[in-house]
């Protein structure tokens, strides 16, 4: 199989992928009791079954599931999330106006994880067996350990409340491109990249230090070559394989952890929209929020899944 | 809101069961299991089964929903009941909206239930006892297991309406007081606590004060000259060490809030932070004071001209017929001011009902119920320069048709007529006790701004930019994220002066004539940790909304100050009356005797509640109780936690029923 026939069929495999994320959300979703209509009439007794009634028509929360769901989608696909029940604005602007917020985030996390766990990674390898390989495994296994939300409330408590050397709240008036906003980052980048820098280290060491044993690692140093160019050039890119593909993997990682750091950071991106609107069972929103989220997480795979083809030409398509 | 609870699809599942157990209970012997627990219950086990044939231990299940500290409350509820011996209990709990949804249910009160939910309450004493007594709320907010008491729904009605109580203060009180006792003495309810309104703020700010509603937050704490009250930013002192005649103007005070404010059209929105900003950009014809008293504000002055013992009979001859719905509402594009009374909308496929043109007409020719005469006072300015005059009152009633509170306005009102300039008449579709408060409650708003924008449209993400003759006019505003409001330069009580802007003001001299921030600046940080923090952290001088817990700390650090007011929140506990045995009034009042509202009050809420000795809370008492010391004292005793009475009465009902624990 060629490669452009691979990647042809990665690509149309998302497309079931998609449509089985939006029945299942839209589903769970729209069987949970409560919906918005009533949490907007629930405390108001002057409204009568009637208006209630009408609301529901007029909201798209009444008729079977699966004819709302068609509505829905058929709408989804000329671009049109629908709007927001409490404010009757277009659902689409608001993902779009959250959007950069979540990926600035998510790209400071999934640097700083890069960032910290090369190094650190390519170190332990080195090193194995020491003091320094112990010590970065011990502290791989407390990043994976951590739960975010812990780690994101003891970061604003140490740095923030006892430390005062980083605001609580967001920059909610600075452009997101202005350099200030990385101190903003900061916290919550690191937060969020914590855990994928532990994984991704994790993984470095091993695939660094099964290349070390290969045998033209040997050949090569037999050759007399200085070891820093055995490490670098020749061992770091065949681990960097295994290391890349991860990487992307971990978006998915990364987003889902959004969810719950900007809710602890107060960050205004998507993922403390999504509960939001998960709370005030506005429908739309969650469905839109979910849609990008899960096109977000099937691409990185499908550029995982490439990445690994071309980087490595002894996989096979198939 | 806490949304940390599972909606349990498992409880959804076991009602039809346990109302199957309950209905056939009834149906033999007179004894019930109250809702069965057919699910949970162990059945047929080895042991004794000698309980099955008394009433006791008797299963009850407790439901409740949203905030922690209420379901702690009901635990701590459930565990007094269980250590009596008498009761097996069972507490349920569930995500608020799915709670909502499920106990605002006509079928709800067949399930022999116990459900726990909190309202707020306002000035109006009615807002302590009719929307969860009066049988029209069955099904509706908050008559959750449906009690029916003719006697008492006429004493409900009769404390509000009609030509006697709405012209005799007194007697309206004291029908108040027989509701009270009426109620203690039925225990339909078991009202547990009140709520205490709290705001932190940081010690940089004076003369800082809450007003007993949330929604009134901001605007009554930055000028409020019916209290007297006035908040300024000193960062040189500290709250406390300065007052009136230190006042330092200018400066920006930032406050963290805990929901985004959805709208700025005040019409279209209800929920309390939308009410607590628009409170700052609009004002209306009166004001209260802390206490419920009634000022006139935009209106220099207003008058009750007449009352007419009329009831909404009397616009027969004004009403049009109009056609109903399958869903059983008024098939009308036209706001319905009010319905005649013998026909009913569900049952009829016609109905009469007054439009406002026609209500209009019928005040014209003298058929109303009420009718004011407010005056207003001229040189008005709206924040976009234009002069406020009665057209702008009259298109804003206008406005309010239609809308997201149009129920509670068109409650009382009939109409609003402009006189001449600066004069407007509003009329009451009958004697209301509460129209001095009610009839004048909306905001006034610019005549050119809601002629221009469909309703619901002032909306400044939408680009129309709220104007309102408020002491602040809007600056700017990204959703969930933060607003701005600056100092208006041409407030009118500022030009004109306190003193000779109200008549009724007797402040002292250096009390200012229009508010010393300058700007207010407000987060939306939904987290109360970070909220909290934020506080902490210097980065807002304000929040409000912190967990109990947390207030300690803020209570007792140098820095901050801690404003607690008695608002008029109040949480309640209800007994399936409809549902054997609680239709017997002992085991209500055992239980309700079992309610330890002072240890709620003490461990849940860490004191920041008063216990709900009375129905009422002092707040309301203006309206609502001839003497509130003398009412707490005859009602206190019967609220009151007492095991030794609990346990004599429910040992009569035991030997009644033929079995002792």
């Amino acid at each position: 199989m060629s490669l452009r026939r691979f990647v042809l069929r990665r690509a149309l495999a998302v497309i079931p992928v998609l449509f089985g994320v939006s029945v299942v959300t839209f589903g769970l979703f729209h069987l949970t009791p409560g919906d918005p209509v009533s949490q907007v009439v629930a405390l108001n007794p002057d409204v009568s079954a009637a208006e209630e009634a009408r609301l529901r028509e007029r909201w798209g929360v009444s008729g079977p599931v699966w004819r709302r769901y068609l509505e829905w989608l058929s709408n989804v696909l000329v671009g049109d999330f629908g709007r927001e029940i409490r404010t009757g604005r277009a659902v689409s602007g608001l993902v779009w106006r959250r959007l950069p917020e979540t990926i600035a985030l998510g790209l400071f996390g999934w640097v700083f994880a890069v960032a910290i766990a090369i190094p650190t990674g390519i170190y332990a390898a080195v090193n194995k067996g020491k003091l320094g390989d112990v010590a970065s495994r011990v502290l791989a296994l407390s990043g994976v350990s951590l739960p975010n939300f812990w780690l994101g409330l003891l970061l604003i408590l140490v740095f923030s409340l006892y430390l005062g050397l980083f605001p609580v709240l967001p920059p909610s008036r600075l452009p997101l491109y202005h350099p200030e906003t990385l101190r903003y980052l900061l916290l919550p980048g690191v937060t969020i990249g914590t855990a994928a820098a532990a994984s991704l280290m994790r993984v470095m060491r091993t695939s660094m230090v099964e290349e070390l044993n290969a045998e033209y690692v040997t050949a090569a140093r037999a050759r007399g070559l200085p070891e820093r160019t055995v490490v670098f050039k020749h061992v770091l890119r065949n681990s960097l394989v295994s290391v890349v593909t991860l990487a992307a993997t971990l978006t998915a990682g990364i987003v889902a952890g959004s969810v719950v750091v900007e809710s602890v950071f107060n960050w205004p991106g998507l993922g403390s929209e999504l509960v939001r609107a998960i709370n005030r069972r506005e429908v739309n929103v969650v469905m839109a929020i979910t849609v990008v989220t899960a096109v977000a997480v099937v691409l990185a795979n499908f550029l995982a899944d490439v990445l690994y083809a071309v980087l490595d030409p002894r996989i096979r398509y198939d | 809101m806490a949304n940390r609870h599972e909606a349990a699809d498992g409880g959804r599942r076991l009602d039809r069961r346990n109302l199957l157990a309950t209905i056939g209970a009834a149906g033999t012997a007179g004894f019930a299991g109250c809702g069965g627990q057919g699910a949970t219950e162990p059945s047929g086990s080895a042991g004794s089964d000698s309980d099955d044939d008394g009433l006791f231990p008797l299963s009850v299940r407790l439901e409740t929903g949203g905030k922690d500290e209420r379901i702690r409350m009901v635990e701590l509820i459930a565990e007094s009941l269980q250590q009596t011996g008498y009761f097996e209990t069972e507490v349920e709990t569930y995500e608020w909206n799915a709670y909502l949804d499920r106990v605002i249910n006509p079928t709800y009160r067949e399930n022999g239930y116990l459900p726990a939910i909190g309202l707020s309450g306002t000035f109006n004493p009615h807002s302590f006892c009719n929307v969860i007594h009066n049988s029209a709320n069955v099904g509706a907010c908050c008559n959750l297991t449906g009690i029916s008491d003719p006697e008492l729904d006429e004493l409900l009605d009769s404390a509000r309406y009609g030509i006697e109580v709405a012209e005799d203060a007194d007697l309206r009180a004291e029908t108040y007081d027989e509701i009270w006792r009426t109620l203690a003495e039925e225990r339909y309810t078991s009202f547990t606590h009140f709520s205490v309104a709290t705001a932190v703020t940081d010690a940089a700010v004076h003369g800082f004060a809450t007003w007993p509603f949330q929604e009134g937050l901001f605007g009554y704490a930055l000028y409020a000259p019916q209290d007297e009250q006035v908040a300024w930013i000193d960062r040189e002192r500290r709250a406390g060490d300065a007052d009136l005649a230190d006042l330092v103007t200018g400066g920006t005070l930032t406050g963290a809030i805990s929901t985004n404010p959805g709208s700025f059209d005040p019409p279209h929105s209800s929920d309390t932070t939308s009410t607590m900003v628009q409170n700052l950009l609009f004002e209306g014809l009166v004001v209260n004071d802390a206490e419920g008293n009634v000022h006139p504000w935009l209106a220099e002055r207003y008058e009750l001209r007449d009352v007419r013992d009329v009831d909404r009979t009397a616009y027969e001859e004004y009403m049009r017929v109009v056609g109903t719905t399958a869903e059983g509402a008024v098939d009308a594009d036209e706001q319905v001011i009010a319905r005649h009374p013998e026909d009913d909308p569900a049952a009829d496929d016609e109905v009469r009902v007054l439009l406002p043109e026609d209500a209009r007409e019928a005040a014209a020719d003298g058929t109303y119920g009420m009718w004011f005469r407010y005056e207003l006072h001229e040189g008005v300015e709206f924040h976009d320069g234009s002069e406020l005059t009665a057209e702008d009152v009259v298109a804003s009633y206008e406005y309010y048709e239609n809308s997201a509170t149009a129920p509670q306005t068109f409650d009382s009102v009939l109409a609003a007529v402009a006189v001449d300039d600066h004069v407007v008449d509003v009329y009451a579709q009958v004697p209301d006790a509460e129209a001095e408060r009610e009839l004048p409650g909306i905001y006034v708003l610019s005549a050119d701004q809601i002629a221009d924008v469909e309703k619901g449209g002032i909306d400044p993400r939408e680009g129309v930019t709220p104007i309102g003759t408020g002491p602040y006019e809007f600056g700017e505003f990204v959703d969930e994220e933060y607003l701005e409001v600056s100092r208006f330069d041409d407030y009118w009580v500022e030009s004109r002066g306190v003193a000779e802007a109200f008549a009724w003001f007797d402040g002292p001299d250096a009390f200012p004539d229009g508010p010393a921030i300058d700007a207010v600046e407000v987060e939306v940080v939904p987290d109360d940790a970070t909220r909290a923090g934020a506080l902490r952290n210097g980065e807002v001088d304000l929040t409000y909304d912190v967990a109990s817990g947390t207030l300690e700390d803020f209570d007792d650090a140098d820095d901050f100050v801690v404003h607690a007011v008695e608002a008029g929140g109040y949480d309640y506990l209800q007994y399936p009356v409809n549902v054997e045995p609680w239709d017997d009034p002992r085991l209500r009042e055992a239980v309700n005797h079992l309610v330890p509202r002072q240890r709620i009050v003490d461990n849940v809420l860490n004191g920041w509640a008063e216990p709900a000795w009375t129905p009422i809370p002092r707040i309301a008492r203006g309206a609502g109780t001839a003497d509130y010391d003398a009412l707490e004292a005859t009602v206190k005793p019967l609220n009151e936690y007492d095991v030794e009475r609990a346990e004599e009465l429910l040992e009569e009902m035991a030997a009644e029923y033929g079995e002792s624990p």
